[in-house]
């Protein structure tokens, strides 16, 4: 399978791609948000009359002007089928207690509580007419203090919801750990991280355009979950889902962040349906920058024990989590990173806990890696210090305390069950892709040498979960058969660029052993299937992939029995090989499928899949060198070894890894978001201030592979997408701590900006002039 | 792209775009590279009724020398050679990316700082004066024009005024030119062979502006430092020439060549003058006024020691 080329390629990169904003629709208007430029405050009037008298603009609205504007609904509330699970907040990402009295209005109603809060809405003929218009809408609003930081919020001094207080969520995973395990330890690392707010920051920004018609609603959206958007739109708005129809055109990009029903959403879809008219709403990435979700954001306290040889003895993670002013999407996330706390070692007690604090922020969300990064960092950060405290090789170290490969399926303290791993295959891979011997080497011949620059060697090995959670591991697929020999298959994973119609086709022809131009693959559109669930956690290769997998076996079968049927023979005597069936005695000649839909009619499968859940792996090896005078960080290799079992497309699944240790570098090196005194980002140029590593920052990035397959998916894959984003940010870490020789985590906080490096740098010694 | 609703006009010659940018009702904006304009205008931060586009001007593309400069303030004195290089108001950055683009060690120094500018599709588009006009703190160019004596020439329906770099920079894109002037030309002297350059750089990503950015130019006689330049970016609220920092080296030996420069060093020294009495950082975020006069101090001493490197390789009458 090595080798193809995309079937997207050829439309995406030759410009022809379809976005929503592509999409022509006679009389549509344009929608413009008029934002808040104020974290927290009493809002007291917005004036939209002036906006009104704009020539083109068709309408202009604030919260009080729209009494029927529904409010936003929290994370798969209109689900009502998720079994209990013992963490059902990681499974909905919220819960009904986290949003009991906390109401999240799609326009801000008496009370802004993030800056870029949307607190009125101007449509017009086109934008430039509705820019116009939104320039002239005013609002007053009377500041209250910003709540930025989870320890401003844990102190409940300023509260965002008047009677209730700031923590709205709390969890735990693991059992707390006695004193004496502690005490009986001969190392004891504590140490505290920052995981700062990142954006996800896809090339096209948020999308959506809905077009009303015949008592229905088509809406085009990029997104990730086109019927969780029905579902979700068709209960704000109090239709039944059926009426919707939502269509995913062509996507750039989403890494998580376009998977819910935004505030934005609503009010379009509402709009559309009270004018009569197409409304669409394009974010620009100044808007994006300010108002759409954001990633991570964890204050996090580590304990990690060991013994004088270095296994490891308990593990302690104490999570206080900034998820922004609203609970209803993502409040549950934080667990996510206790669930994964325990890595891939056999640390006999792990505890981790979190309390998901509300901040006047915009809303934490998902963002490629979700929980994973934040659980990865903290213990490999502390994995490298206490080798340094111990004396031992970073990498030795994490080799004796690896679970072992014939410990699977293996419950980690924290109440995961990894399904398989081969832990030290995949880092023994990753040194001796990267020659961590002779960058050793190196190392010491510049630590002689008062010259040099000095160089570091970070390691970060990494446990992640794929597939979803209990209640969300299933997907749903169709394949059907035609009278041309075609095959159109359909499954409810949306693509936002990774190469579904290739990888998804190829794994369609093989199943049914026909030509791979003879398969066509449609996602994305609520109309072609009646349900489905998405692409999310690393899951499209393993679970609509299983799905489709599920989906051509079914029709095979069903092609058997009709088979069988025509030529009177039990359907056991009907062979199946090379997309055609057999008869296995009498005079009938073999049939093809095209020709069996001709005789007896339309042949079409539905399948719902159910997956388990998978624990892809891998290592990552960093090499940086330091200017310690300036903080410069030169990251001069990367290496990223990651296990998804198998691999279905090869060249897909190293893209992926690719792009996403890039973003791992930007999370260890540049991106942030600076607030200023009042809570507001201090963003002024958009992507001039938010940095994102370009093309002529990415070091030279080696990416290998182990194969582990895995038992709960009948394809053996795992997820491949996240790779980067959880294995990286710690080894690029880890390399600048191993450069500046640093014992004191906690120096290096991430984004490693120059200036922080410096200081850390300067903490340690005065530097000798160059 | 959101802007306002504007009008365009293209004039073909420096005469129709002053008479355009003449008409104060209509806040008109000047329109060379658009690495700015376009920006400011998308975000609606610039809202000029009229685009005066210059792109179409005769003659403001050319990249000349002259033996004597045809006017204007510019000095002369150890560094001066009599040449005046004449930059037009459409010459791109890249157009000083091309060895040999402009002679000698003002040639070498542009050349190193034009390889600085963000990214080779940026520097295909801007131009040096626009850069001087929007007149951002952390603007190489800026730096070069103030520690370099270049001087300005404003051409407006009423005649063509010539201002002295020093004087043209007041603030954050704030300066000396009026809304109905066109910054036409740019001079600067051109720097006697022999003159050691360097410029040193220090930003978070290519893409990204200058945390702080370092001109140098010295000349040497017999280990000796003669002259001395240097700008400053962002090292205050509009470029900065260490003139304190420069005078501190006037006379100073510098030692053999390719030594470490010790904490006493000449060199050193200027870096720390340079940092703590001519700099003035304001904050921002990522670089403290403290981080970045750290970061001053050094690129100044790095600049000078790789600019005496340079005037070593190159001794009076040997250069190019």
């Amino acid at each position: 399978m090595e080798g193809w080329s995309r079937r997207e390629d050829e439309r995406l990169l030759g410009g022809r791609g379809r976005y929503v904003a592509d999409i022509a629709v006679p009389g549509c208007l344009d929608a413009v948000f008029v934002r808040s430029p104020i974290a927290h405050g009493l809002l007291r009037e917005v004036r939209c009359d002036a906006a009104r008298e704009v020539a083109g603009v068709s309408g202009a609205w604030s919260a009080a002007d729209l009494s029927d504007l529904p409010s936003c609904a929290p994370s798969t509330a209109y689900l009502r089928d998720l079994p209990p699970v013992p963490y059902t907040g990681v499974a909905r990402l919220s819960t009904k207690d986290a949003v009991a009295g906390r109401e999240w209005p799609s326009l801000a109603r008496d009370r802004v509580r993030y800056a870029g809060e949307a607190v009125a809405v101007v449509v017009g003929d086109d934008r430039y007419a509705a820019e116009d218009g939104a320039g002239l809408v005013t609002c007053r609003i009377d500041p209250l203090p910003a709540v930025v930081t989870p320890a401003e919020s844990a102190t409940d001094e300023v509260r965002l919801y008047d009677g209730l207080g700031n923590v709205a969520f709390q969890a735990a995973a693991g059992r707390p750990i006695e004193d004496h395990v502690w005490r009986r330890a001969a190392v004891v690392v504590e140490a505290a991280y920052r995981q700062q707010l990142l954006m996800p920051t896809p090339m096209e920004c948020r999308t959506i355009l809905a077009v009303p018609g015949d008592d229905r609603l088509t809406v085009w959206a990029g997104h990730q979950m086109p019927h969780r958007l029905r579902r979700e739109l068709a209960a704000t708005l109090g239709w039944p889902a059926d009426r919707i129809r939502v269509v995913v055109p062509d996507t750039g990009g989403a890494f998580g962040s376009k998977s819910p029903t935004f505030p934005e959403f609503v009010v379009v879809a509402f709009l559309a349906v009270k004018l009569g008219r197409p409304v669409r709403w394009i974010e620009d990435r100044m808007e994006s920058l300010l108002a759409a979700t954001r990633g991570r954001g964890q204050d996090q306290r580590v304990r990690l024990a060991a013994d004088a040889e270095g296994r490891l003895l308990a593990y302690e993670l104490r999570i206080d989590a900034d998820v922004g002013a609203y609970p209803h999407l993502a409040v549950g996330l934080p667990l996510q990173t206790a669930l994964m706390a325990t890595g891939p070692y056999l640390t006999p007690e792990v505890h981790a806990t979190v309390r998901s604090m509300l901040t006047t922020t915009m809303v934490t969300y998902p963002y490629r890696g979700a929980g994973r990064p934040e659980a990865t960092i903290a213990l490999e950060r502390t994995m490298d210090t206490l080798a340094h405290r111990l004396g031992i090789d970073p990498a030795e170290l994490r080799r004796r305390n690896f679970i072992p490969p014939d410990a699977f399926p293996y419950t980690t303290p924290t109440g995961r069950c990894y399904d398989s791993g081969d832990y030290a295959a995949a880092l023994d891979l990753a040194l001796r892709t990267a020659g961590y011997d002779d960058w050793k080497a190196e190392r010491e011949r510049r630590r002689a040498d008062p010259g040099a620059l000095p160089l570091g060697i970070g390691v970060s090995c990494y446990v992640e979960r794929s597939g979803g959670e209990p209640g969300a591991l299933h997907e749903f697929a169709a394949v059907e058969a035609r009278e041309d020999g075609s095959i159109l298959a359909t499954c409810g994973a949306s693509a936002t660029g990774q190469s579904h119609e290739t990888t998804f086709a190829a794994l369609v022809a093989e199943s049914l052993g026909v030509d791979e131009r003879r398969v066509l693959l449609v996602e994305g559109d609520t109309e072609e299937l009646p349900e489905g669930v998405g692409s999310f956690a690393s899951r499209s290769a393993q679970v609509a992939g299983g799905a489709l997998k599920q989906a051509c076996d079914l029709l095979v079968a069903a092609a058997r029995e009709r088979a069988a049927g025509l030529w009177e023979l039990p359907v056991e005597e009907v062979a199946w090989s090379d997309g055609a069936l057999h008869p296995a005695r009498g005079a009938s000649a073999a049939m093809g499928l095209a020709e069996l839909v001709k005789v007896t009619g339309p042949l079409r499968v539905d399948g719902r899949f159910e997956s388990g859940m998978a624990f892809p792996f891998g290592a990552h090896v960093a090499v940086a060198e330091v200017d310690p005078e300036l903080g410069t960080v030169n990251v001069l290799r990367v290496v990223a070894v990651d296990d998804c079992g198998v691999a279905l497309n090869p060249a897909a699944v190293r893209g992926q890894a690719l792009g996403s240790a890039v973003q791992g570098i930007g999370q260890a090196l540049y991106e942030g978001i600076p607030y200023d005194g009042d809570g507001v980002p201090m963003l002024p140029w958009g992507l001039l201030d938010y940095l994102i590593p370009t093309a002529a920052e990415v070091p030279p990035i080696t990416i290998a592979e182990t194969s582990t397959p895995s038992p709960v998916t009948p394809l053996g894959a795992k997820g491949a997408g996240e790779s980067g984003c959880i294995g990286t940010p710690a080894a690029i870490v880890n390399a600048v701590a191993d450069a500046l020789r640093l014992d004191d985590p906690g120096l290096l906080q991430t984004p490693l900006t120059p200036d922080v490096v410096w200081r850390a740098a300067h903490t340690r010694r005065q530097e000798a002039p160059r | 792209m959101k802007p306002v609703p504007f009008d365009y006009v293209a004039p073909r010659t420096v005469r129709q775009a002053v008479e355009a940018l003449g008409d104060p009702s209509r806040e008109a904006r000047v329109l060379a590279g658009g690495q700015s304009l376009i920006m400011e205008m998308r975000l609606r931060r610039a809202t000029p009724r009229l685009v005066v586009d210059i792109n179409r001007v005769g003659g403001l593309g050319r990249l000349t020398v002259s033996a004597q400069g045809t006017g204007g303030a510019q000095e002369t004195g150890a560094h001066g050679t009599g040449g005046v290089l004449e930059v037009g108001a459409l010459v791109r950055h890249a157009a000083f990316e091309r060895p040999g683009a402009v002679p000698g060690p003002l040639g070498r120094l542009f050349a190193l700082a034009a390889a600085e500018i963000a990214h080779p599709p940026i520097r295909a588009r801007g131009t040096m004066a626009g850069s001087l006009a929007w007149a951002h703190p952390a603007s190489e160019w800026c730096a070069l024009a103030v520690a370099l004596d270049a001087v300005l020439v404003l051409d407006a329906v009423d005649g063509a005024r010539a201002v002295a770099a020093r004087d043209f920079f007041l603030g954050p894109h704030l300066t000396a030119r009026e809304a109905r002037e066109l910054l036409t030309l740019v001079r600067f002297p051109l720097l006697a062979d022999g003159t050691g350059v360097a410029f040193a750089e220090h930003r978070r990503t290519c893409f990204s502006f200058a945390q702080v950015a370092v001109a140098a130019a010295v000349t040497l006689r017999d280990g000796v430092v003669e002259d001395a330049r240097i700008g400053l970016a962002n090292c205050a609220d509009r470029p900065v020439r260490a003139r304190l920092a420069e005078r501190s080296l006037i006379g100073a030996e510098i030692g053999p060549p390719g030594a470490r420069p010790a904490a006493g060093h000449p060199f050193a020294r200027a870096g720390a003058v340079a940092a703590e009495r001519d700099a003035g950082p304001v904050p921002e975020p990522y670089a403290d006024p403290d981080y970045r006069r750290h970061v001053a101090a050094v690129l100044v001493r790095r600049a000078l020691r790789e600019a005496a490197a340079d005037a070593e390789r190159r001794p009076e009458g040997v250069d190019r």
